[in-house]
């Protein structure tokens, strides 16, 4: 059994590995210019280009793929000099970067072609204090500054550089232009539980997805434990009813139900419950964060659509299951020796009819939690195959990666769920 | 006793608002001042507006308006209340780099514009006291009203807006404004003359200024800004900003202090609540529908459809200068013979068109960039559906050429909003004509990478205040490279364009505007069937809400009659 797992959680980490690089590269070819969907068609190929270099994108392909998976710090830290650490900014709870300069917190700031230093205070506010030395020459003479700056990236200063713009101001003319010339948006990496910023909300991934992964739980949840004892018991009815009209009835219904696209169904439920009888509410709008504790109804006629969707798979799977057991001789046997029916359907039948359903049952949690895009569309339910799906769409890599890690860890740990119940249906399985 | 009556389709011909305004004069709910001051920037004369005002002094027969269809009566106005959209949210962090409206419908709820082009599409001071121009359009002096201040309690002052204007011109914020302020250059061009009064001097002279500080991306930001609005939500506007989630909702609340008093003489705004919550369309209506929400963002035509009927809910249209522009690349064949445009142009059943493509629900056009809500549109005649004039003129071209017709071309466009519709209904309304159009059609994303390219296409134009902005975009041989879709220019046409972007008095710049228009529909590269409305759908126990050319929400004094 240890093997077994072991051998699960490695093949989950090759998984993963392949789908994040896959997935990084597929949307490297298809997802087109980010920073016009960010700026605008109005915008000037240099405030794009501009913009590019500020999100980090201007670099590699591969390096980017690394440092998503394990982080830039330490590379941002050798061109710095200092040690890079995190803290939690306490009013917005993101995590800042600044640099350890023996043991004080540091960013820096260039203001009108000075650089200033801003020293974190440990009430979380920053004194600026002007700073002279720190400059360095490189390979080509210009004098250049790696430091922190105050968006969570290293970046390069480079005096003098970039277009020079004379400004008039109270004390005279200085000049702009100094600005930086290199970012590195600073990130520990997925391995160390960074999943990094959303392009398309400009916030940790971690701060919008989390929400949207309660809520897809929650959705899948409730759907779960309303339509597998349903769709069991409705197909097991079935089963030992074959043929007769309670069979044809269950049969009949549960294949319409599931043959009708949730689209159909949703829209429906929709216009009967939300539109014209106005007792539930027909999208599911979140006016605060916790709504669907707040009011339940919320979820009532999502559910309603999946429980239409789902129950005739699992219904129909468990019935021709239970048909398949049945007609077998060790069941005609119990009969013949006089065993109580029930007993026999519960005990005997029941067992190895399972087989099937739970593998439909554990594939479809899956598609519960990631798939549910075109319900969560109908209803405008904030849940997390939407969120894929919108990622995905806006090319937003980070989003699309982390969701993506979630999905396939929560396929693993269905299948070995799936697994282990196999074994406690049937003890001859044995994993070793 | 009798008084002279007014036509207002009279009213109507010098600008589509007048007749509204005169309305609302009749009604009282206007001063003779404010009706005669709206009426001569739309281009009424001044003897005319007076006329006109005098003749408005509520006629004996007609009662006086109620007490609730008259907004700025104080006793019926009532606070509080929760007001919620369906909108949605993305990435918001400067505002000056926003890209979107929907962005801007957040921003501007925290923080203000220094002007403001209402639903009328006059554009006034709002932040600014009052601006003056010099006689060349070059120099603008700003000066800013007295006694704002922030939500965090600074006095608004010109250092606030200097600070936002260098954000804008500064390249690594991303911001459209660069582009539009391009005749400044540089923040050195910006002078501060004193605390309330500030300079601008442009290389080239430009009268929309005052149109170009109400661009979404223009609210002024505290000039201790530190890049992201959301982190710190400081402004001057009439709400603060209790919650942004980006995808999932935004939450305001009233602020105890704002600088604006209601006609109660308490100050605005009347409502205590604002959420947005982000939805996608289809959500949204059915929200609407079941009482969820109070408004949606700008209905789509189908979701206008969908609504219409629905009771508690009121509809106001507006239109626009929205448009989707038939346009022919000049510099290829066929469409480089003026004979071709022309015979494609007169193949428009405009009326059928905007019935077919968009429920009769806009304004039918000439075939030139310019709309009836354009303060300095020239009235001209709309141009009837001739296939016979077309098929003369094919005919000659076709002869000449020594081609025989049906003439086979392709028509490029996307399925979006009509466009699919208006290249159905122009295929088999410019067969008789001897056109064989192809059509080819893609999703939007597809056309927005070849729709300058394309030969013949149909593309989507938003809305602008003036037709002196969207003009030098398309239809001049700087633009071409950038946004000259049809690569015509025309020498009479550029220069006239140039004196109508430098004359400030809308009665003067419609003379050229008639000229203008007269060349575009006469040699020009564009057919434009109609000019789209837009409708602004909320419950209808909101008062006082505005139907916004661009969709944006005024929300300072709407209040709800629960």
């Amino acid at each position: 059994m240890a093997r077994f797992i072991i051998r699960s959680l490695i093949g989950t980490v090759v998984t993963m590995l392949l789908v994040s690089a896959t997935l990084f590269f597929l949307l490297e070819v298809g997802s087109g210019d980010v920073t016009v969907k960010i700026l605008g068609i109005e915008s000037t190929p240099e405030q794009r280009a501009s913009y590019r270099a500020q999100l980090g994108l201007d670099a590699p392909a591969w390096q980017r793929y690394l440092d998503w998976l394990i982080g830039n710090d330490r590379r941002a830290s050798t061109l710095v000099g200092y040690p890079l650490r995190t803290i939690k900014n306490e009013q917005t709870g993101e995590a800042e970067w600044w640099a350890d300069v023996n043991g004080q917190f540091t960013r820096w700031q260039l203001k009108e072609g000075r650089l200033f230093e801003l020293r974190r205070q440990p009430n979380g506010s920053a004194t600026e204090h002007l700073t002279s030395g720190g400059w360095e020459a490189d390979e080509t003479g210009a004098e250049v500054f790696w430091g922190v700056d105050r968006d969570n990236r290293a970046v390069k200063w480079v005096r003098g550089s970039g277009e020079t713009v004379w400004i008039r101001t109270k004390a005279g003319f200085r000049r702009e232009g100094d600005g930086p010339r290199e970012y590195i948006p600073l990130r520990k990496g997925l391995t160390r539980g960074d999943a990094g910023q959303s392009l398309q909300t400009g916030r940790p991934v971690a701060v919008t997805l989390f929400p949207r992964v309660r809520n897809t739980l929650v959705l899948a949840g409730v759907a779960f434990l309303i339509v597998m004892p349903l769709a069991l018991f409705f197909g097991i009815l079935a089963g030992i009813n074959e043929g007769k009209p309670l069979d044809r009835f269950i049969s009949v219904t549960s294949l319409g139900a599931t043959a009708t696209p949730e689209f159909v169904t949703g829209v429906f439920l929709i216009l009967i419950f939300g539109v014209w009888l106005r007792v539930l509410p027909a999208a599911s709008i979140f006016t605060s964060a916790d709504a669907i504790f707040r009011d339940p109804t919320l979820l009532a006629l999502p559910v309603m659509t999946l429980t239409a969707v789902e129950l005739g798979y699992v219904a129909r799977m468990t019935r021709a299951s239970m048909v398949e057991v049945m007609a077998a001789p060790y069941i005609r046997t119990a009969i013949i020796k006089g065993m109580p029916y029930p007993r026999v359907v519960l005990r005997h039948a029941l067992r190895n009819a399972l087989m099937a359903p739970i593998t439909v049952i554990m594939l479809h949690v899956n598609w519960l939690i990631g798939g549910v895009v075109v319900v969560e569309v109908i209803f405008g339910f904030p849940g997390l195959g939407k969120y894929i799906y919108d990622s995905a769409i806006f090319g937003d890599f980070n989003a699309v990666e982390a969701a993506a890690m979630l999905t396939v860890t929560i396929a693993v740990i269905t299948r070995i769920l799936g697994d282990l119940a196999y074994t406690f249906l049937n003890p001859r399985i044995r994993y070793a | 006793m009798n008084k002279p009556q007014i036509d207002k389709k009279k009213l109507e011909a010098i600008h589509p608002y007048i007749p509204a305004a005169y309305e609302l004069l009749e009604q009282k709910r206007i001063s003779r001042r404010e009706f005669i001051r709206t009426a001569t920037l739309l281009g009424m004369t001044a003897g005319f507006a007076s006329f006109a005002a005098a003749c408005a002094g509520a006629p004996a027969t007609q009662a006086p308006p109620a007490a609730q269809d008259t907004p700025a009566a104080a006793s019926g106005i009532k606070r509080g209340g929760v007001w919620r959209a369906s909108m949605r949210l993305q990435l918001l962090d400067h505002p000056a780099r926003l890209s979107w409206v929907e962005g801007a419908n957040i921003v501007r709820q925290t923080n203000e514009y220094l002007s403001e082009t209402g639903p009328d599409n006059i554009t006034r001071p709002y932040l600014l006291d009052r601006w003056e121009a010099s006689a060349d359009v070059k120099t603008w002096d700003l000066y800013l009203k007295q006694g704002i201040k922030f939500n965090n309690g600074d006095t608004f002052t010109a250092d606030d807006v200097i600070f936002t204007m260098k954000e804008w011109l500064n390249p690594d914020v991303g911001s459209s404004m660069l582009g539009l302020l391009s005749a400044l250059e540089s923040s050195a061009n910006i002078d501060k003359v004193d605390d309330y009064h500030i300079r601008l001097h442009l290389n080239t002279g430009d009268i929309a200024i005052p149109e170009y500080l109400f661009h979404y991306p223009a609210v002024i930001l505290h000039r201790g800004f530190e890049g992201d609005i959301v982190k710190k939500p400081v402004g001057t506007g009439a709400f603060t900003l209790q919650e942004y989630a980006e995808g999932e909702r935004a939450v305001f609340k009233r602020r105890s202090d704002y600088w604006q008093m209601g006609a109660d003489g308490q100050s605005l705004p009347y409502l205590d609540e604002l959420i947005f919550v982000s939805t996608d369309k289809d959500a949204g209506v059915a929200a609407l529908q079941s009482g969820q929400v109070d408004t949606l963002y700008d209905p789509r035509p189908s979701d206008f459809q969908a609504l219409k009927d629905v009771s508690g809910l009121t509809v106001r249209p507006v239109s626009t200068a929205q448009c989707l522009v038939l346009r022919m690349r000049v510099d290829l064949e066929p469409w480089s013979d003026n004979r071709v445009r022309t015979a494609l142009k007169l193949c428009q059943d405009r009326a059928k068109i905007l019935q077919l493509s968009y429920f009769g629900e806009g304004a039918l056009s000439l075939d030139a960039h310019m709309a009836p809500i354009h303060p300095e549109y020239c009235e001209r005649p709309i141009p009837g559906y001739q296939p016979d004039e077309a098929r003369k003129l094919l005919e000659a071209y076709a002869a000449e050429k020594g081609i025989s017709l049906p003439l086979k071309v392709t028509l490029a466009t996307k399925n979006d909003q009509a466009e699919p519709e208006i290249s159905q209904a122009l295929k088999e309304l410019a067969a008789p004509a001897g056109f064989d159009i192809t059509l080819d059609i893609t999703d939007p994303g597809g056309y927005w990478d070849r729709w300058t390219e394309v030969d013949l296409g149909i593309t989507s134009w938003t809305h602008r205040p003036l037709a002196t902005m969207v003009l030098p975009l398309a239809y001049t041989e700087e633009s071409i490279g950038a946004w000259n879709e049809t690569r015509w220019f025309d020498e009479e046409f550029t220069t006239l364009l140039r004196q109508a972007q430098a004359t400030l008095d809308v009665e003067a710049r419609r003379a050229i505007m008639c000229k203008l228009e007269d060349i575009m529909q006469d040699r020009g590269p564009i057919g434009n069937s109609y000019w789209k409305n837009v409708w602004n759908i909320t419950r209808s126990e909101f008062q006082n809400v505005k139907a916004h050319p661009t969709a944006y929400y005024l929300m300072n004094d709407v209040w709800k009659d629960a």
